[in-house]
């Protein structure tokens, strides 16, 4: 393989952390969401977003993957600058993610919802949809073998025909990963991906995050509430508080924080209850 | 029933994936294309060019406007005006000595052309405002073509087609023309079954459900809009061709008006958005349910000896109508498609209701 030497080839750049943020700002109307964010994610790593309702997690995840173009800072992606990129343009260079308030696509099964994960690697037209037999049907089934690889990974072999909908919300957001693993990305990136699910299911999908990253070859960043799994998964967080820094580290580390405490908690409470809650 | 699933058990991803995977099903199709081909010999010819005709086209064109509507999920009111665009253009071009073959892609070529130059404009707006951007895409072309002589002829003028062939084989009589419309029809019909089973389908079907969830996976989804506006009005000017020079063999600016776009517009919702069975039965409903209402009323009449009004002879099967697609709206709102789907879905566990299908 030739050696590339610019910016612009992904390859060069391996190496360099999975995701850096450069003090990222960002604001809607007179809320600033972000004040001057900045964080890298090391490759194969699993980083911890995490910090009160409202503190801008969502909104770093929206800036990393497009959604929101940032005011002001810079992202970058293994490397190579991705700021102002549109969302599928980011996608292409291997970022997946999946959504707080889940985001699949009803009316579809479950197997037609993984396969449009692999959208990128797909070469969609309408002459091959016309001429199916000879032009797209190979295609189709050779990707239908990798997306069979992610549901026996997943476990979601029961329900690869149910519609969408009709799943139960567990299974849903088992869906919604096993749909962002489709896309092969290289930086997994997973808005609370356990909210509103039982021990059981948490521990399912704590699982599924943890041998995607051994498997896959993954950096994952995760933003999540409940802190027994960020302390269980995580290598290093980043506690947010009203769009600020506040403390960066070892999960633990960073959540006995006195800044981290004082937000949590309110000003005044000391570091023993927080690190018993967590 | 006849539709029995227990013992059919596919070994591969290809055969699983198949347009039909039950026996019934493929043997129903069969059947009714069978039909459909040798229509000419047995139907006479008041009723394969009256009736099996214009259905057939009229079903295409419905078929092309769903991909749009149901498949990408974004609505469009100025259908008749990418028909026309498609029809005029390939007039001109078979009046020019163009064979038919390329006058019916270029017909189809200059629809998409223009018809995405408004779709580019509408796809700033979603929903209601994009109802209004692509009416007045209706009217504008209304306008142009009516008003520029160079097209229309004048605003009362009509253009006759002259004789075409396709393929060396001269359209004329009716069931030359039928084969026509039925070739194209199958074309269409094949196209947008495949379209769901491909990842252009899927793809749309990504943006019309969730159009950021779309963009997350590498779905660009203004290309793939605009895409779904170039095929569609493909597929509306090939139809607007077939119709023009094929079938009715003269042309008029008053056949495209915005009537033509609301009947469009609703064999696709009465038929089922998405659904290809629902666009041949909407077709069927828009077209037929008027003309067999019309004969009851008169025919009830006749039989009672009423004394009916003429006005309301007139206006009877008008009303009806419409509260024949009010109520099916209401009764069935995802259309005639899916009233077969649960008559389907009945027989397929019949007669052992408890299992689940």
């Amino acid at each position: 393989m030739p050696v590339l030497t610019g910016a612009s080839g992904a390859q060069a750049a391996v190496g360099g952390p999975a995701l850096r943020c450069t003090d990222i700002q960002r604001s809607f109307g007179g809320v600033q969401a972000l004040k001057g964010v900045s964080f890298d994610l090391q490759q194969g790593e699993i980083f911890g977003l995490v910090g009160p309702n409202g503190s801008g997690k969502t909104t770093m995840v929206n800036v990393a993957t497009g959604f929101y173009p940032p005011n002001q800072g810079r992202v970058a992606l293994f490397g190579e600058d991705i700021t102002g990129w549109s969302p599928h343009r980011i996608a292409r260079h291997g970022v997946a993610r999946t959504f707080q308030n889940l985001a699949l696509f009803k009316g579809m099964s479950v197997l037609d919802n993984i396969l449009v994960g692999r959208h990128i690697h797909m070469r969609p037209s309408a002459l091959a949809t016309l001429f199916y037999w000879v032009a797209a049907v190979r295609e189709e089934v050779a990707h239908r073998r990798v997306v069979e690889e992610i549901i026996d990974f997943m476990q979601l072999q029961d329900i690869r025909y149910e519609p969408v909908e009709i799943v139960p919300l567990g299974m849903q957001k088992r869906v919604e990963l096993a749909r962002a693993l489709a896309a092969e990305p290289r930086l997994l990136i997973l808005d609370e991906p356990m909210a509103g699910m039982n021990q059981e299911e948490k521990e399912y999908i704590a699982r599924f995050v943890l041998d995607a990253r051994v498997e896959r070859d993954l950096s994952v960043l995760v933003i999540e509430h409940h802190m027994d799994v960020v302390t269980a998964i995580c290598d290093r967080v980043l506690v947010l508080s009203e769009g600020a820094p506040l403390a960066q580290g070892k999960p633990r580390e960073a959540m006995a924080d006195p800044a981290v405490v004082a937000a949590y908690l309110g000003q005044g409470a000391t570091a023993g209850p927080a690190r018993a809650s967590a | 029933m006849f539709y029995r699933r227990a013992g059919i058990r596919h070994t591969s991803y290809r055969a699983e994936r198949q347009l039909w995977p039950l026996p019934f099903d493929r043997a129903l199709v069969a059947l009714v294309f069978a039909l459909l081909v040798l229509a000419p010999l047995y139907l006479g010819d008041l009723y394969l060019a009256g009736y099996l005709l214009p259905w057939i086209i009229w079903s295409t064109a419905a078929l092309g406007l769903n991909f749009l509507m149901g498949g990408a999920g974004q609505i469009h009111l100025g259908y008749g005006a990418v028909m026309a665009i498609g029809a005029y253009t390939s007039v001109h071009l078979v009046r020019a000595g163009v064979p038919l073959e390329v006058a019916m892609i270029g017909g189809g070529l200059a629809s998409a052309a223009i018809g995405i130059m408004f779709g580019a404009a509408a796809l700033r707006v979603k929903g209601l405002y994009l109802a209004m951007a692509t009416l007045a895409m209706q009217y504008i072309v209304d306008f142009v073509i009516s008003h520029v002589p160079a097209i229309s002829g004048g605003t009362q003028a009509t253009i006759q087609v002259p004789t075409v062939r396709f393929l060396g084989v001269p359209i004329v009589g009716n069931t030359a023309t039928y084969y026509m419309a039925l070739a194209v029809g199958t074309v269409v019909t094949l196209f947008m079954l495949n379209a769901r089973r491909t990842s252009l389908g899927r793809a749309l079907a990504a943006v019309r459900e969730k159009d950021y969830a779309a963009e997350v996976i590498g779905v660009g989804t203004l290309r793939y809009k605009l895409l779904a506006f170039w095929i569609s009005s493909f597929i509306g000017g090939v139809v607007g061709a077939v119709l023009a020079v094929c079938y009715l063999r003269s042309i008029s600016p008053d056949q495209f008006h915005i009537e033509l776009s609301i009947q469009l517009v609703a064999m696709v919702i009465v038929g089922g958005l998405g659904s290809v069975l629902g666009s041949f039965f909407g077709a069927a409903l828009i077209l037929f349910a008027p003309i067999v209402l019309n004969n009851v009323i008169g025919s009830l009449s006749d039989t009672f000896a009423l004394s009916i009004s003429s006005d309301l002879r007139a206006h009877v099967p008008l009303m009806l109508y419409g509260a024949l697609i009010i109520g099916f709206l209401l009764w069935e709102p995802l259309g005639l498609a899916k009233i077969y789907a649960n008559v389907r879905d009945y027989f397929l566990v019949w007669p052992f209701r408890h299992a689940r299908r």
